[in-house]
């Protein structure tokens, strides 16, 4: 028997810092407060402008609520800051996947930017009223409000630095399953996993905008919003999973997000089961808290992959044995 | 779905990649209506020519084992159900007793061939 290596390379493994902290702390905390400081000032500034106690709340037959000036702007530290706060804490601590210091870009900026836009939105469209019942509708206002966290999240998505290559310096370890393949063979693994049968989402999301219609006897924002949910939900609920020469790979029917572990980044890939509510707060692509990152489309079977700069990645797919053996073998061989 | 090419092996790329499709069928691990991987994702992952996996999936579908839908790709068809799993424990029943008397493959593959006629 030799001495089990595992304290130590579990020691090595996470002595290496969390990277790109500088980013991280810029996408997810500066640049989120300093929209929200902007929009508190912007607010100050248009105080003696508006009515007092301000309109609040819009329903189908136009303003219908008011609140005061200080209720109505506490939303932007009440919602952006704990979103920012927890947004950098996780990617500062746990981002060790480019996924999760993406997700918390996306979390911290759309969050701010929402009750931000909601905020000059709701204000603007009551600019020079005397009283806040004649506060103007904000149809083109709400759109905005819709638009701009979606445009601001993914911009920040995109900025975030990515995980630069980093191939594995260590061996497959023997212990890791393994699987016979012909000398000089190409071999590939192929698996499709579906969240739930896209006609359950087409029913649902046609259902939603009904509904979302009839009560507020519009067409265009439940059109545009059902549109937009059937494009995320269809593009991200059904995915293949694949590993071959290149490594592993899950991809859905939108070409990006996708999921990708270059097989010179793979340490070594085992079955584990997964519980997506519990360990990864929900379905579909996920960071879980521990920094694990994966597609998670149903709770069980799940392959995980030690990649190398302490990352793991999952992803839930039947047969996942074979996916992991296939894995360790197409590495170790790559490997020499 | 597990696909190994053996570059050495006599038969050609599409015949082993539609032999490993039927098995997996065989051995209950394609159920019916299940899709296959797009061919476009398969050639790519195999580092083959797209038209060798058409090819197989094809053969495939001559066979009565796929249906080719557009849109919908290679699709298990209802067909294919038929539990084989007794006749793929037989053949591993089979390959473990021939190794453990030391026949060459070759010569269980006559015996069996012999059998079948």
């Amino acid at each position: 028997m030799t001495p089990t290596p595992t304290p130590a390379r579990a020691a090595a493994r996470t002595a290496a810092p969390v990277p790109h902290r500088a980013a991280t702390t810029l996408l997810t905390l500066v640049v989120p407060l300093a929209v929200m400081v902007a929009t508190v000032a912007l607010a100050l500034a248009w105080r003696d402008r508006l009515p007092d106690p301000v309109a609040s709340h819009w329903g189908p037959d136009g303003v219908d609520g008011a609140s005061s000036f200080a209720g109505l702007l506490s939303i932007v530290p009440l919602l952006g800051l704990p979103a920012a706060v927890l947004a950098w804490w996780f990617a500062f601590a746990a981002g060790r996947s480019a996924l999760s210091r993406r997700t918390a870009a996306a979390v911290a900026l759309w969050t701010s930017t929402f009750t931000c836009a909601l905020t000059v939105v709701t204000l603007s469209a009551q600019l020079d009223v005397d009283h806040w019942s004649q506060a103007r509708d904000l149809d083109g206002g709400l759109a905005l409000t819709f638009a701009v966290p979606v445009v601001v999240a993914l911009l920040g998505a995109w900025a975030t630095p990515g995980d630069g290559p980093a191939p594995a310096a260590s061996p497959v370890p023997d212990t890791a399953p393994r699987l016979p393949l012909p000398d000089g063979g190409q071999a590939a693994w192929l698996r499709r996993v579906d969240w739930v049968h896209p006609g359950v989402i087409v029913a649902l999301v046609v259902g939603f905008s009904a509904f979302m219609g009839a009560v507020t006897r519009s067409w265009w924002f439940p059109v545009t919003v059902g549109v937009f949910l059937l494009a995320v939900l269809l593009g991200l609920s059904g995915w293949t999973v694949t590993v071959d020469a290149r490594g592993l790979v899950a991809k859905a029917r939108l070409p990006r997000p996708r999921l990708v572990v270059p097989l010179d980044e793979v340490e070594h890939a085992e079955v584990v089961t997964v519980h997506p509510l519990r360990e990864f707060g929900g379905w579909g692509l996920r960071v879980g808290l521990g920094g694990r990152v994966g597609v998670v489309v149903r709770s069980g079977e799940a392959i995980e992959v030690t990649r190398t700069g302490g990352r793991r990645v999952v992803v839930t797919v039947d047969d996942a044995a074979t996916a992991a053996a296939l894995l360790n073998t197409l590495a170790a061989r790559a490997r020499g | 779905m597990l696909i190994r090419l053996d570059p050495s092996a006599p038969e050609p790329i599409y015949a082993q990649i539609a032999a490993q499709v039927r098995s997996a069928a065989a051995r209950g691990e394609l159920e019916p209506g299940e899709r296959l991987p797009a061919a476009r994702d398969l050639a790519e992952s195999l580092q083959v020519n797209l038209h060798t996996v058409l090819r197989a999936y094809q053969e495939l579908r001559d066979a009565g084992l796929i249906e080719l839908r557009r849109g919908r790709g290679a699709v298990v068809a209802a067909g294919a159900a038929r539990d084989l799993a007794p006749l793929a424990d037989a053949v591993q029943a089979l390959a473990s007793t021939a190794r453990r008397l030391g026949v060459p493959p070759e010569t269980t593959l006559a015996l069996v061939k012999e059998a079948l006629r």
